[in-house]
């Protein structure tokens, strides 16, 4: 059966701690790239945390908001590979072939999200730290196109758990790194196309949104509006 | 006149060739001054580093430890073959025999027990060998070799035969093709035949995709590179 | 032509050589050693963990994946296969943390892995402080430090030896105590940074319990949180954000409200519903408004506070020195603010209010502390759901540590004065602490420890505290230890964490506690008394053996079954009887209106100063770890460097831009650091996260931003002697403008600053 994996993300919910990105940089073996280079522009981290701020003090306000690949079904950054290294596949997913990429970063440019990253020079790890590398996840190499996936190894590894079993991936069963370690429960993962799954119940509140919505990209990252952003006064 | 005539024809193509010759040199060593100082003169340092195999964590490791890890090839000369996808038989420290091993009743699963459970089949260990080697065939000079290994506390530095390239991205999954009933052989050659094992099937990707097409299985590019 | 034919043959022959290739690779490859665990090779396997990087004392589960290692075995370098944590994942079970973790506990892989680590003992070469060593063996250095120790423990003179150590939790502690319990007048030194002894202390006066807080934070209705990070750094960040989260948008209908009390939007206060930038320090007295409000108005009455109520002098009297215009002259609170927020808690139920952090680290820190825990004995949240509670304590029969778990920043600067005064420990043992770094200077730390005869570290990381050191013995990181934590606060049961090492040693590194209890096998007499055990985990099983006999959710047929399954579980847990309240015997007269002081002349230096415990590093102590360099801040997005955080008004009355050279200087020193404007910040405070400006600690870490602790004065909260670190003024010059000392991470087109959403 085939996938629209999805995720809900409430912004009532998020606190803005960022176990998130850290989780995702030790699931996919995101290089760091030093001090030099971020200063650049080109740290890669796959889920960012916005801040935005409204008002002036003493009402200054500020908005959290983590973006990761918004893995949109309309996505701006396919048909400009000339590759075909950036596709869609059955399961919704907005995937990145590795291999086919060549480097010519129009993906990144056509992304209004700016969720993909690119990997300006081969990426080190001073020993030993590269035992922490995920086996399971790709390394990539100089000149190579990388952005959140989905954790698509664990998509994978449920995938093929679930077809040797002769059954279906059951709701929950597993969620990207992100999404699991999310202290206060903002993440919720799952499919967009099962109406028993959480992701589907929470994708009709009536919080719901998505960014950039007018662009049509069809982003399946769900928004749930913070309920109220200011006081009483 | 005629004497002018044929020295200006003779001497024309001589001139205009030397400066075709002079200008593909001049591209040449420019090519080669791009590819040496440009993007790729990371790969002219010599690192040392690990390599790992689609999935599996046993690679080549050099003596001289660098204190930096990149997931890319070594040396030029190793992203020169990775380029071109070379992979040479690789010398083993012993003669091991597939051939008399399979004939004795062992089975692949025995020793390469991880290829019904996950992703890498596995080599066994040292020890895994002694339980029989401590009695059977201790006169053979390879078995002698294998004991001073063990009695060293060492593993035999055993070289990968199959194995992908890093920025092959290829996560191939043993698991799911032994139990979708593929043989060991059909990937691997008869090893019945192998003495030291050799790379007797050319795994290419076309080799993949014929087996997946005909058997009904995914061809999405993501199923095996991500 | 020739010379046509020779290029291409020359082509073709130089192209095939290196597709040659050979297969002489063998004889350059390290040996391997045969593997010590039987593990499949691409298969993970999942081992319960403690994560040590704060004391929440979560669970986890760690990620155990086959990979090969550089190791040295026998004096020989090579490769061995072993298990290698790969991830680290919150346990599902777990009281504390139930599946979660956070952003400081995912990146403790990287101090396992981390190159700066030291990989075998060390003893000192050169001068004290120049951090030169030379390794020794196990052999030498243990017996270096019996040496050391022996004299001290038959000597009856006192304070012959001292033990700097982090405060005491869980068995590590007991095991540390029991050690020092055979050395006649041994000195145990706890130290930590951002301690909460004002808020345990006001506990202790107000509600009888010498404990931090929990909060019923899912089922609450109304919080309100005076400065405490409590989603982020503060208490048990984990616990607190999963209540936080159910308690906005869990209960279907219900959303609970949020309102933050602070001069500094932090990553807490940005989620709240209403932000209150009081004055800082005066927090206490906004607590006492509030209260007055609901004394006066009849929403709340004075006895129901109990003794909480009556350690504010006025409680009976319905608080009069705290009128609404009274406490917005003091506080910069507008007084309707004051009514419309007491009148909203007063009247929505449960209603709960939390203190901690920078309220706290004031000369008035007890006060306000005092006044809020009233205000919440008025609301009536104390032990009630959606209201505050103190984790129950263990059964009596297993060992814990004696006396208060945390002893803050007293007891080390005691030790200082004494150094200093001529009383100097002969021997100094250091473990988990960095008091060189994490003090003001002026308490001189550095100068008294330097005068010590004898230094030992069980540290793994060189920093400025232990490059002090004479001997280093270094210890394995957690991931490699039995880890053993009883969590104070964060869960409703009472629970110790324990879980056996997830990973062989990665160096040639020892468990701290088996070299305590190897060192006092070699003394012999009453220390080998006092530590009976071959190893730390026959300790533990001994210590645990008595909770067999509680309900809980081990089951076990036999004490080896009891032992198997706590350890598979990660911890032992049970719903157990609350300690019934303990209100001290003399608690002192009744809290008088408190103003802070502060040091520094208003007129001289008109900033209040913040320096506050950063996500990243909280006390500094994770700056060595390079993920946490280069995550961007929470507020500022900033990377790899420190700031000078200032309002934007502020800033262009200075004429100073985002990331201009700032010059921050106090009565004791001045620092400099770029700009960044915040919004979110009272006018007349400058902030600056606390972790960078190590001048030890490794390659990420060095030579990096700069410590605002340094400018620091020496100011104590009086009843505690905790650091009172929000009371120092300072005074701030633009310098020049900026030259790229700021990194901030560009995330996200402009477009998206606005937030437009549609269906």
């Amino acid at each position: 059966m085939a996938h629209r994996w999805g995720m809900v993300i409430d912004l009532d919910r998020c606190t803005g701690c960022e176990a998130c990105i850290v989780a995702c940089h030790a699931e996919n073996n995101i290089a760091t790239v030093g001090a030099k280079e971020a200063a650049r522009g080109r740290a890669m981290h796959w889920i960012r945390v916005e801040r935005t701020w409204d008002g002036e003090f003493p009402n200054a306000r500020l908005q959290y908001r983590p973006v990761p690949c918004q893995q949109c079904d309309a996505a701006p950054c396919e048909p400009v590979c000339p590759t075909y290294a950036s596709y869609h596949n059955a399961d919704g997913l907005n995937e990145q072939v590795y291999n086919r990429c060549i480097g010519t970063r129009y993906c990144a440019n056509a992304c209004p999200y700016t969720v993909r990253v690119f990997n300006w020079f081969d990426p080190v790890w001073e020993k030993p730290l590269q035992l922490q590398l995920n086996p399971d996840v790709s390394t990539r190499e100089e000149g190579v196109m990388e952005k959140c996936t989905f954790c698509r190894q664990r998509i994978q590894a449920v995938e093929i758990q679930a077809q040797e079993q002769k059954r279906e991936i059951k709701d929950q069963e597993f969620n990207p790194a992100c999404v699991q370690t999310c202290p206060s429960g903002a993440m919720v993962f799952g499919d967009l196309d099962d109406p028993a799954s959480q992701v589907f119940q929470l994708s009709r509140s009536l919080r719901a949104g998505t960014l950039l919505t007018e662009l049509g990209t069809l982003p399946k990252v769900i928004y749930l509006q913070r309920e109220s952003s200011h006081g009483d006064q | 006149m005629d004497n002018l005539h044929a020295h200006t024809i003779t001497t024309v193509p001589r001139r205009g060739c030397r400066r075709l010759v002079g200008l593909i040199a001049l591209v040449a060593v420019g090519v080669l001054a791009f590819f040496l100082l440009g993007p790729f003169r990371s790969r002219l340092k010599s690192f040392p580093v690990y390599r790992f195999a689609a999935g599996s964590t046993v690679g080549f490791v050099s003596a001289a430890t660098s204190p930096i890890f990149t997931s890319v090839n070594p040396s030029f000369l190793d992203s020169v073959r990775a380029f071109f996808l070379v992979r040479t038989n690789p010398t083993q420290p012993i003669a091991f025999t597939h051939k008399v091993h399979l004939k004795n009743g062992l089975q692949c699963v025995a020793c390469h027990a991880g290829v019904t459970k996950g992703p890498d089949a596995g080599l066994p260990s040292v020890v895994f060998c002694m339980a029989c080697h401590q009695v059977v065939d201790t006169s053979s000079p390879q078995i002698k070799k294998l004991t001073a290994y063990y009695n060293k506390g060492q593993e035999p530095p055993w070289q990968p035969v199959y194995w992908f390239y890093p920025m092959e991205h290829v996560h191939f999954q043993h698991a799911p093709h032994i139990h979708a009933g593929v043989a060991c052989a059909t990937c691997h050659g008869d090893l019945s035949q192998q003495t030291v094992a050799v790379r007797s099937k050319n795994l290419t990707m076309n080799f993949c995709l014929t087996c997946h097409k005909q058997k009904g299985a995914s061809v999405d590019c993501t199923t095996c590179h991500y | 032509m020739k010379r046509r034919d020779f290029l291409r043959l020359s082509a073709l022959g130089g192209a095939a050589v290196p597709l040659g290739g050979c297969g002489k690779r063998a004889a350059t490859q390290l040996i391997r050693f045969i593997p010590k665990e039987n593990l499949i090779p691409g298969i993970a396997v999942w081992k319960p963990g403690v994560c040590n990087q704060c004391a929440a004392g979560c669970g986890l589960q760690v990620r155990i994946m086959e990979g090969n290692a550089e190791v040295v075995e026998n004096g020989q370098l090579g490769i061995m296969l072993m298990g290698l944590a790969k991830k680290l994942e919150g346990s599902p079970q777990h009281p504390v943390n139930q599946g979660k973790l956070c952003v400081r506990g995912q990146a403790g892989l990287q101090v396992t892995y981390n190159p700066d680590r030291i990989q075998q003992p060390l003893q000192r070469v050169g001068a004290r402080g120049s951090a030169q060593f030379a390794p020794i063996s196990w052999d030498e250095a243990l017996q270096t430090l019996a040496t050391q120790l022996r004299p001290l423990a038959v000597a009856p003179a006192a304070a012959g030896l001292a033990f700097l150590t982090a405060p005491l939790h869980g068995q590590r502690g007991v095991l540390i105590e029991r050690f020092l319990s055979a050395f006649p007048g041994a000195q145990l030194v706890p130290f930590e940074l951002f301690d909460d002894n004002v808020l345990r202390r006001a506990n202790a006066l107000s509600f009888g319990y010498d404990q931090l807080p929990s909060f019923d934070l899912a089922h609450a209705n109304w919080v309100i949180s005076f400065g405490a990070d409590f989603l982020g750094t503060w208490n048990s960040p984990v616990a607190q954000s999963l209540g936080y989260g159910a308690m906005r948008q869990s209960r279907s209908g219900v959303r609970g409200k949020f309102v933050a009390v602070e001069p500094r939007t932090s990553q807490t206060g940005a989620n709240a519903d209403e932000w209150i930038p009081a004055h800082p320090g005066t927090e206490g007295t906004l607590a006492l408004g509030f209260a007055h409000v609901i004394l006066a108005e009849h929403l709340g009455n004075a006895a129901a506070a109990g003794t909480a109520g009556a350690r504010l002098a006025g409680w009976d009297q319905g608080l009069p020195d705290y009128t609404p215009e009274a406490v917005a002259w003091q506080t910069g609170v507008p007084p309707a603010t004051i009514t419309r927020l007491a009148r909203e808690m007063a009247t929505t139920s449960p209603a709960l209010a939390l203190v901690g952090g920078a309220p706290l680290a004031h000369t008035n820190g007890l006060f306000t502390a005092l006044a809020v825990n009233a205000l919440n004995a008025l609301l009536g949240s104390v032990g009630k759901p959606g209201g505050l509670y103190f984790t129950p304590p263990l059964p009596a029969a297993f060992p814990q540590p004696g006396g208060s778990p945390a002893a803050g920043a007293a007891p080390v600067v005691a030790l200082a004065q004494r150094i200093l005064a001529g009383q100097s420990p002969r021997l100094l043992l250091l473990d988990q602490v960095n008091p060189v770094f994490a003090t003001p200077p002026l308490w001189r730390v550095r100068h008294a420890l330097e005068q010590i005869p004898f230094i030992a570290s069980f540290s793994n990381f060189l920093d400025e505290t232990t490059s002090l050191a004479d001997l280093i013995l270094p210890d394995h990181s957690s991931l490699e230890s039995w880890v053993a934590e009883i969590p104070e606060s964060g869960t409703a049961e009472a629970v110790v964490s324990l879980a056996p090492p997830a990973v062989l040693p990665l160096h040639n590194t020892r468990a701290m506690p088996d070299v305590l209890l190897a060192l006092a096998q070699r003394l012999g007499g009453r220390s080998a008394a006092a530590l009976p055990w071959k190893s730390f985990d026959a300790m533990l099983q001994a210590d645990l053996a008595p909770l067999r006999s509680h309900a809980s959710s081990v089951a076990a047929t036999s004490a080896d079954d009891f032992w198997k399954n706590v350890t598979a579980q990660g911890g032992w847990w049970a719903a157990t009887p609350p300690a019934p309240p303990r209100l001290p015997a003399n608690p002192g007269p009744p809290a008088q209106p408190q103003a802070p002081q502060f040091d520094g002349a208003a007129t001289d230096f008109p900033f209040y100063f913040l320096p506050y415990a950063s996500q990243q590093f909280f006390d500094g102590r994770f700056a060595n770890l390079p993920w946490m360099q280069e995550l961007p801040d929470v507020i500022t997005t900033g990377m790899w460097t420190c700031w000078v955080e200032i309002n934007p008004q502020t800033a262009a009355k200075l004429q100073i831009a985002q990331g201009d050279l700032l010059e921050v200087a106090s009565q004791h020193g001045t620092l400099r650091a770029p700009a960044v404007i915040v919004p979110g910040l009272a006018p007349d405070v400058l902030a600056m996260p606390v972790g960078q400006g190590h001048d030890q600690y490794g390659r990420y870490a060095q030579g990096r931003g700069v410590n605002p602790l340094q400018i620091l004065a020496p100011q104590v909260e009086p009843a505690t002697g905790s650091l009172a670190w929000g009371a120092t003024r300072v005074k701030l010059t633009r310098v020049r403008a900026g030259q790229g000392e700021l990194i901030l991470y560009s995330g996200g087109p402009t477009e998206l600053s606005k937030q437009r959403f549609s269906r």
